[in-house]
C-alpha cells in the first residue's frame, strides 16, 4: 500500500528557468501532464500543468498581430511565472489511500512524492491510482474470476468461507466484505477463485450455506 | 433427404476418450460419451440426421504445426507431465493422464484432417467432436482444461497450408478465449470475435469489449461479454448489431467457429442462461456466413459444454441448424 512501490520514479523535473514553450514541448515529447519544477538541490517549488501551458498561450480569437507579440513575449517567459506554488505533496511514507483522498479532495491529477528535505522522489497521478487498486483486486488477472454472495448475517462469515474452500483445496486470491452503499443491510462478500471450476466452487459454498448474489 | 453436398463432416475418435481429467472433474470422457451416443441415434435412418454425416478420423498434429502457436519447450514440459504420471499441468484445473499429450496432439490435429477434406471440395462443413478442449491454453500455459490451441492452430494451418490467409475465429462458448485472442493479437488476418459471460463475473478474467487487439492487429478482435443472465436474445442481438457487420466487413476466407455450448442455462459453469434452441440457430447462422463468404470452409471446434447429456442435446441442435442454413434466419 506504501505510495514508494506505485509511484513513477525517477521523475522528470524542470528548472524555475526553463522556457514556456520548451516545457510544452517537453510534456508533449513525453505524453505526461504534470512537470515538477525543482531548485538545483532538487526542491520542489512548484508544478506546470499541460493546461497551466496551454492557457499560457494566445488564445485564438486575439488579432494576428498582438497574437505574434504574445508569442514572442511567451519565447521568453520562464515557467516559473505560470507554476502552481501550493502544491499538494506526499510524504514518501505516504500510502495509496493518503493519496485516494487527496486527489479526490483538491481535485488534482497528480501529486508529487518528495522526501523530508522536499526533494522531489516521484510523481503520483491518478493513473497510477488506478493500476494500483487495479492490481490489489486482480482485475484482468487471468484465470481467475470474481463470486459476490450473499452475507446473510449469521456469525463468523468469512472464517467459515474460508474454511470451506480451503478444505477443498479452492485456491483464491481476494476476500471482500463490503456494503454497496452505506445504509444497506447486509454486506456482500466479494471472492476472486483461481479455478475454471466454479462449478465446484458454488456446490461448496451451497454447503457451506452461502449463495450467489445475483442481481449484484 | 440432404445431398451429398450438404453432408457435414464429423471428426470424431474414441482416443479422446482417453485423456482422464479424474473423479469429478467436469471435462470427462462422459461428455463426449454423451454427444457420440446421441449423435448415433440421429443419425440413424429415418432419424433427423440420417445421411447428413460423414465421420473422418482425427489425426495428430505435427510438431512444425503446434509450434505456429506454441512454445517447443512447453509441449516438452507437456509432455514430461503427461508421461511422467503427475496429474496435472501448471493449475489443478488442467488435469490429465498418461495418455494426454498424445491425445492433445489428435485433438489440434483434428481440425487440420477436417480442413484438408474440406479443401477438397463437396462438403459444406466440419465439426471436430474433441478434448481437451483449447481456447484457453496460451503459448507456453495450460489453462482451464486447455494445454494446445486447437482453433489457434487451425487458423495458422489454413494460412499455411492452403494459402486462405483471412481467417475469422467466431467463439460463443460461454467463457472469452483468450489463448486465441493471444495467439492473433497484433496479427489483422485472423480476427477473433467472442461472445462471453462478463469478465467481472467470469472466468478467465479476460475479454473486455475494451480489448480490440493492438499493432497491426488493432480492430481484428472484438470481445462482446454479456452480463450473467443473459439469453438468446441478447446473443441474437449481438448477431445482428455486431457479429453480421463485423463478417462483412472483414469478408474472412474460412471460418472456424469456437463451439462451446456452456452457455446454456443449466450448464452451471457459466451464468449465462441460453436455450438449447439457440445452438440450432447459431448453426444457421454459421452456415449462411459460410454459404456468403467461405463455402465449404466451416470448420467448428467442440469447446467448452459440462453436463453431458446436455451438451449431446446442444450439439444435436447446432448440426442440425448447419445443415438447415439460412431457412428462416
Amino acid at each position: 500500500m506504501n505510495i514508494k512501490q506505485y509511484m513513477s520514479a525517477p521523475v522528470l523535473t524542470i528548472s524555475p528557468e526553463m522556457t514556456i514553450p520548451d516545457a510544452r514541448e517537453l510534456l508533449r515529447a513525453r505524453d505526461f501532464r504534470h512537470l515538477p519544477v525543482v531548485d538545483e538541490n532538487g526542491q520542489l517549488l512548484g508544478i506546470v500543468t499541460d493546461r497551466d501551458l496551454r492557457s499560457a498561450y494566445p488564445s485564438t480569437v486575439l488579432c494576428d498581430e498582438r497574437s505574434q507579440a504574445r508569442l514572442a513575449a511567451l519565447k521568453k517567459t520562464p515557467v516559473s511565472e505560470i507554476m502552481s506554488r501550493d502544491t499538494y505533496t506526499l510524504p514518501v511514507e505516504a500510502t495509496i489511500d493518503d493519496a485516494l483522498l487527496i486527489l479526490d479532495r483538491q481535485k488534482v491529477g497528480a501529486l508529487p512524492v518528495v522526501d523530508e528535505n522536499g526533494a522531489v522522489l516521484g510523481m503520483f497521478s491518478i493513473r497510477d491510482l488506478i493500476r494500483a487498486y487495479r492490481g490489489l483486486f486482480g482485475l484482468g488477472e487471468r484465470g481467475s474470476a470474481m463470486l459476490a454472495i450473499e452475507d446473510d448475517g449469521r456469525p463468523r462469515p468469512l472464517s467459515r468461507l474460508c474454511a470451506a474452500l480451503e478444505a477443498a483445496d479452492i485456491h483464491f486470491t481476494r476476500l471482500l466484505k463490503a456494503k454497496q452503499k452505506p445504509e444497506d443491510e447486509h454486506f456482500i462478500i466479494y471472492l476472486r477463485v483461481t479455478t475454471y471450476n466454479l462449478s465446484a466452487v458454488r456446490k461448496i459454498l451451497a454447503a457451506a450455506g452461502f449463495f450467489e448474489k445475483t442481481d449484484h | 433427404m440432404p445431398n451429398a453436398k450438404q453432408a457435414l463432416l464429423l471428426v470424431s475418435d474414441q482416443e479422446f476418450l482417453q485423456h482422464h481429467t479424474g473423479r469429478g472433474h467436469p471435462e470427462s470422457p462422459q461428455r463426449l460419451q454423451a454427444v457420440l451416443k446421441r449423435l448415433e441415434t440421429s443419425s440413424a435412418p429415418g432419424n433427423s440426421l440420417a445421411g447428413s454425416l460423414r465421420i473422418i478420423p482425427a489425426r495428430a498434429a505435427r510438431r512444425e504445426e503446434l509450434l505456429t502457436v506454441h512454445d517447443e519447450n512447453y509441449l516438452l514440459r507437456f509432455e514430461e507431465t503427461a508421461l511422467s504420471g503427475r496429474s496435472y499441468l501448471d493449475h489443478p484445473d488442467n488435469q490429465l493422464s498418461y495418455d494426454s499429450y498424445r491425445i492433445a496432439l489428435q485433438a489440434a490435429g483434428a481440425g487440420l484432417a477436417a480442413i484438408d477434406r474440406l479443401e477438397e471440395g463437396g462438403q459444406s462443413a466440419a465439426l471436430a467432436l474433441v478434448r481437451p478442449p483449447g481456447h484457453h491454453a496460451e503459448r507456453a500455459a495450460a489453462l482451464g482444461f486447455c494445454f494446445l490451441n486447437n482453433a489457434a492452430v487451425a487458423a495458422r494451418y489454413w494460412q499455411q497450408r492452403h494459402q486462405r490467409q483471412r481467417i475469422m475465429i467466431i467463439d460463443w462458448d460461454a467463457h472469452h478465449g483468450n489463448g486465441i485472442q493471444a495467439a492473433f493479437e497484433e496479427d489483422p488476418d485472423v480476427f477473433y470475435l467472442s461472445i462471453h459471460e462478463h469478465p467481472t463475473w467470469s472466468f478467465p478474467g479476460t475479454g473486455w469489449s475494451e480489448e480490440r487487439g493492438s499493432g497491426p492487429g488493432r480492430g481484428a478482435t472484438i470481445n462482446l461479454p454479456l452480463r450473467p443472465g443473459s439469453g438468446d436474445e441478447q446473443v441474437m442481438r449481438l448477431i445482428n448489431e455486431k457479429v453480421n457487420p463485423a463478417l462483412a466487413k472483414f469478408a474472412p476466407e474460412a471460418l472456424i467457429i469456437g463451439a462451446g455450448f456452456d452457455g446454456h442455462r443449466d450448464d452451471d459453469m457459466s451464468g449465462l442462461a441460453y436455450s438449447s434452441e439457440l445452438y440450432r440457430h447459431l448453426g444457421r447462422y454459421a452456415a449462411a456466413w459460410s454459404a456468403q463468404f467461405c463455402p465449404g470452409r466451416l470448420l467448428s471446434l467442440l469447446e467448452g459444454g459440462y453436463q453431458p447429456e446436455l451438451l449431446a442435446v446442444c450439439v444435436e441442435n447446432y448440426l442440425d441448424g448447419l445443415l438447415k442454413k439460412g431457412s428462416d434466419l
